[in-house]
């Protein structure tokens, strides 16, 4: 879009259109073209590149100084504008991501064509191979979901006794999405435990439910901040207000942790605090032998596994009983600090289940949701109880900002594909929802339908096929990471292979060793067609900036015999004018890249032979030696016999060769020869006739004295004949 | 995916096109050191440096020397770190690494145009061979510059993309479809020998990558180049190149790699499997790194001993002059390899 310029300084000034955005920004960009600007075109390059070319107005005054740049080519980057999320991914760490992920997706999807082959192979309903197929699914995941990083604290770590929070990587929401996906659509032989899964999940990713809003996970950080300072931890109401919280989402480790901070376990105590002591130390028994329903429990966790439904209902009711016994004991009575004795009762309702008390204890819905699983509904299951539990805790706990997670976990419970979809690429970008798409329809034919549909409004492709694209693109636009699209291009059936083909295509071709890298994905993916136009394309522009060589490769690699063929003339027009002169030695290095096979070189063929004529000729010239005089007449003869050797030649080679012929006394040719060579000289000489003929810069004479070498020769072969 | 058990990739937040051990001294309080070609196509305009790294943390350099533009090939010697660039510059750096200290020669028509591939340290001199044909030898001139003395002039008729000394007064170059070429400089600075290489599966001609020298054997070149193809060529024998791999040769049923090779060199670590004739005309083992993520060592006439199979390519590698069994890569995915070789592995 060809434009005028503004005045003055020649800055870009992109136009948002959208009232009420303020001053759109202003972006200086340095060309380094001299004012006055003539014209300014912009377009767009690969991602956010714009192309910016700035004109001086042609044969402005002083056409002398033609060091002075006319114009110039900048790239504007237009983008890092500003993202407001605070906890995301530098680019480097997403490329990481991007390329850990490019193996594991290759193997997934090369696994699901060898089930679908051997199924169509076999005719069978493929259901021994679903079983399979999710176990391959859950290793997929597991992959990629180290891949975002291992929330685990490193296994060694001195710590300080009054830390209650553990130190480690900080977690990212990326990975609370992919880890939340993996609960729900994938493990399924963890299936039974999904409420203990979500209340790990949620230890694992409280931290990132709310930036602004109180979450247990920041109650406990303000507390743990504070704690340096506090004498008596036991008179602080955030002590008492961090333990129920941490109780409420089950961190029982955490809460043993603090109560032992209780200040009845000091040894010089001043007053009697024995049964004081006693009582926290029963509470905080209690807590550490809470029954799980779960298969087993990380180190350090706290709680009785209990694998099977039958043996946690024992186990819950003699443990109900036990804490029920405890809170109806008199020694509440002897307990003489009021706080202590508060904070432990209201530990103990949150144990028994009170709605009142976890409601108070918690801050955000999930949170509450969560403690619903560990204190009122150990046994939820199915989809339906659990969205119907969470719209209670909404309802309870409303938020006032909504979150790309919570969001998710609403889209997977009200069990709506199009809304976890959607979620994800709202939040997550493409990254995920390409990734994740895997694990949606791993075992849920309602997804795999609605995802690999082809869909007449998206132009004949499914829903999965455009997210690939679209995660494709992200990755061409990128020149580090265009190299793994091929990867998701590939997989994409309907307009993979078009769009891998304009990808290759746009490639830069200055250098060699990026050429090669753009030919090897041709040759993996079968793309011959492809490579040839690259090889062409880098052989021209080699070839215009004088990489001559260069050029030539890279047109022999293409077999385009055509180019080699033009070459061949201007090279011919090269040598027609220098044909006597020594300064065909630098041709020398291009003749020999040629090889020894010219018959790949096209019309650089007859260089080749040329060049051996000449070298010959020299050697016969100098030595004077029948045996070199022969070799070069033999060079000759080919010569002129062979049809690609240009008609304008002839008589410069033949002229070359005028005085080797007279030096000898014997004949060099036979008859049959020196009859060849002389119609070629008649042919040449109708042909002067012509428009077309172009002439050389040989003297005159030249075709007579041509003649009159060869008949002097052809009197002499006739003579010697026998 | 199979990782061999010490084998630690490192990733770094930039593209690692070459990667070189440097020699370790005993002034340096961080133990061994890396040098690295990086190349940050995200930054506007797009950076180029070489960094020094450290191997116990590679991702903290110590050093970085900004370069006008991306790094072709880079090399050490005891005095310095050479890099030669796209632009058809080469920057030295002495092993002080006090990059004020740097000194360069500028690319353009009195150097080099465009990239300079060819780049190897012979002792006292320097040689440079570039894609635009020509050669240079870069010595020290007594006012501590660097003076670049042209030895050819190929005018773009041909393109070098490697060189490699054999001796201080001999060296060989490679490059497209010309084969390598072997140079003498006591014979005035010409071709003395030439080989068009061996090339596979019908294709007529190549392009190298890279040519080794074996310090004790100075006749015989190692040379990886296009198609997967590794050559030995013995100077004795110059018309009979021998083939270690490559597509479509029917000595070797079954490549290496199908891929460019990018580099080679002898294997110092891996000993030859068969000692008495090592002795004799058998050509040393030869790692090789290619563009399908290959790390291997090749010997005449055995199957390739297989290190590493990446998903990516490996740009580049070196192996530890001091302590050959450690091995350093380049990989395409913005990272380094570290591959240490256990005893077992040298043993076999």
């Amino acid at each position: 879009m060809p434009g005028m310029p503004t005045d003055g300084v020649g800055a870009i000034v992109p136009f948002t259109g959208e009232p009420g955005q303020g001053a759109p920004p202003v972006r200086p960009i340095r060309h380094g073209v001299p004012p006055p600007i003539f014209r300014i075109y912009v377009s767009w390059s690969s991602g956010n590149l714009l192309q910016v070319a700035c004109l001086r107005p042609p044969n402005s005054e002083g056409g002398g100084g033609t060091e002075e740049v006319v114009g110039s080519v900048v790239e504007v980057n237009l983008g890092d504008g500003g993202s407001e999320a605070e906890e995301k991914i530098d680019e480097a760490e997403m490329r990481r991501i991007e390329y850990g992920s490019v193996p594991a997706f290759a193997l997934l999807q090369s696994r699901k064509n060898t089930l679908a082959d051997a199924a169509t192979m076999s005719h069978l309903p493929s259901v021994p191979d679903h079983a399979e197929w999710w176990q391959y699914v859950l290793e997929y995941s597991k992959t990629i979901g180290n891949l975002l990083g291992n929330p685990d604290p490193p296994v060694f770590m001195i710590e300080d006794p009054k830390t209650i929070l553990k130190v480690r990587e900080k977690p990212t929401s990326l990975r609370a999405a992919w880890e939340l996906l993996e609960i729900f659509y994938v493990d399924k032989h963890l299936q039974g435990w999904l409420p203990e899964r979500l209340v790990d999940w949620l230890a694992d990713f409280d931290s990132l439910l709310s930036t602004m809003a109180s979450t247990v996970y920041s109650k406990l950080s303000n507390f743990q901040k504070k704690l340096i300072n506090l004498q008596i931890v036991e008179d602080d109401p955030d002590y008492w207000n961090g333990l129920s919280a941490a109780l409420s989402v089950g961190w029982l480790d955490i809460v043993v942790n603090m109560l032992r901070f209780h200040g009845s376990y000091q040894l010089d105590q001043m007053d009697n605090r024995e049964t004081e002591n006693g009582l926290v130390e029963a509470v905080a028994v209690l807590v550490s032998t809470m029954p799980r329903l779960r298969p087993n429990l990380p180190s350090g966790k706290l709680g009785q596994c209990c694998k099977t439904r039958p043996d946690f209902i024992k186990a819950w009711e003699k443990w109900r009983g036990q804490v029920t016994k405890l809170e109806c004991s008199a020694f509440w009575i002897q307990c003489g600090h009021q706080k202590t004795r508060d904070g432990l009762k209201n530990l103990l309702h949150i144990m028994m289940g009170n709605i009142n008390e976890l409601t108070d204890a918690t801050y955000h819905w999930l949170e509450l949701f969560a403690s619903h699983f560990l204190y009122i509904k150990p046994f939820t299951v199915g989809f339906e109880g659990m969205h119907h539990l969470a719209q209670k805790c909404i309802q309870l706990k409303p938020s006032s900002s909504t979150n790309g997670l919570t969001g998710l976990i609403l889209g997977v419970l009200s069990e709506n594909t199009e809304v976890v979809l959607a979620e994800c690429t709202k939040n997550f970008g493409p990254w995920l929802v390409t990734h994740a798409m895997e694990l949606l329809t791993a075992d849920n034919d309602y997804a795999d339908v609605m995802l690999h549909e082809e869909r007449p409004n998206l132009g004949g492709i499914s829903i999965e096929e455009l997210h690939r694209l679209v995660y494709a693109q992200v990755l061409c636009s990128h020149s580090l990471t265009w190299q793994i699209a091929p990867t998701y291009l590939s997989s994409c059936l309907n307009q993979g292979l078009g769009l891998l083909e304009i990808l290759l295509l746009k490639q830069p071709i200055q250098d060699n060793c990026l050429v090669l890298k753009t030919l090897e994905i041709c040759r993996l993916y079968e793309l011959e067609n492809v490579s040839t136009i690259i090889m062409k394309i880098a052989g021209i522009y080699h070839w215009k900036h004088g990489r001559k060589g260069t050029g030539v490769y890279w047109f022999q690699q293409a077999h385009d015999k055509i180019c080699l063929d033009r070459i061949a003339q201007q090279l011919f027009e090269h040598i027609g004018k220098s044909v006597t002169d020594d300064s065909f030695k630098q041709w020398e290095g291009l003749l020999e890249l040629l090889g020894s096979d010219i018959g790949s070189a096209g019309g650089l063929e007859f260089l080749h032979r040329y060049r051996d004529f000449k070298r010959s000729l020299q050697q016969a010239l100098d030595r004077r030696c029948g045996e070199a005089a022969r070799q070069t007449v033999d060079f000759l003869i080919q010569l002129m016999k062979n049809p690609s050797t240009p008609q304008r030649f002839w008589l410069p080679l033949l002229h070359d060769s005028v005085e080797l012929l007279n030096s000898k006394l014997c004949p060099l040719m036979n008859v049959a020869e020196t009859t060849l060579l002389l119609n070629k000289l008649q042919e040449l000489s109708m042909a002067k006739l012509r428009p077309d003929f172009s002439s050389n810069h040989l003297p005159s004479h030249a075709i007579s004295s041509v003649r009159l070498a060869l008949a002097s020769n052809l009197a002499r072969a006739i003579l010697g004949d026998p | 995916m199979a990782d061999c058990p010490s084998f630690r990739r490192h990733p770094l937040a930039s593209s690692i096109d070459l990667v070189r051990w440097l020699p370790s001294s005993s002034t340096s309080p961080s133990g061994r050191l890396l040098a690295a070609a990086a190349h940050d196509p995200t930054s506007a305009p797009a950076a180029s440096s070489i960094h020094l790294l450290p191997l116990s943390d590679p991702g903290s350099p110590l050093a970085s020397l900004p370069l006008p533009s991306r790094a072709t090939a880079l090399r050490c010697s005891t005095a310095a770190l050479a890099a030669a660039t796209s632009s058809g510059s080469l920057h030295f750096l002495p092993s002080s690494f006090d990059s004020d200290a740097a000194v360069s020669v500028p690319g353009g028509a009195g150097f080099h145009v465009g990239p300079v591939r060819g780049l190897d340290c012979g002792g006292e001199e320097w040689v440079t061979a570039g894609e635009d044909g020509r050669v240079h030898v870069v010595g020290g001139a007594a006012d501590g510059r660097v003076v670049a003395r042209r030895v050819w002039d190929g005018k773009g008729m041909s393109g070098y993309e490697a060189a490699r000394w054999a001796s201080p007064v001999e060296f060989a170059t490679g490059g497209a479809g010309c084969g390598v070429q072997w140079w003498d400089r006591r014979k005035g600075d010409a071709v003395v020998a030439q080989c068009n290489g061996i090339w596979g599966h019908g294709i007529v001609t190549g392009m190298v990558h890279s040519i080794d020298i074996h310090p004790s054997r100075k006749h015989i070149c190692v040379v990886g180049g296009s198609s997967g193809t590794i050559f030995a060529w013995d100077l004795r024998w110059p018309q009979q190149p021998i083939p270690l791999s490559g597509v479509g040769l029917n000595r070797t049923a079954e490549p290496v790699c199908e891929s460019e090779v990018w580099e080679v060199l002898f294997d110092t670590c891996t000993q030859s499997s068969d000692i008495i004739s090592s002795a004799s005309a058998r050509i040393l083992p030869v790692m090789m790194c290619s563009e399908d993520g290959i790390l291997a060592v090749v010997e005449q006439d055995e199957r390739p001993l297989e290190l590493l199979a990446e998903a990516c390519a490996i740009n580049s590698f070196d192996i530890d002059p001091q302590n050959p069994s450690d091995v350093v890569c380049a990989l395409e995915w913005e990272s380094i390899g570290v591959l240490t070789r256990g005893r077992d592995a040298m043993a076999e």
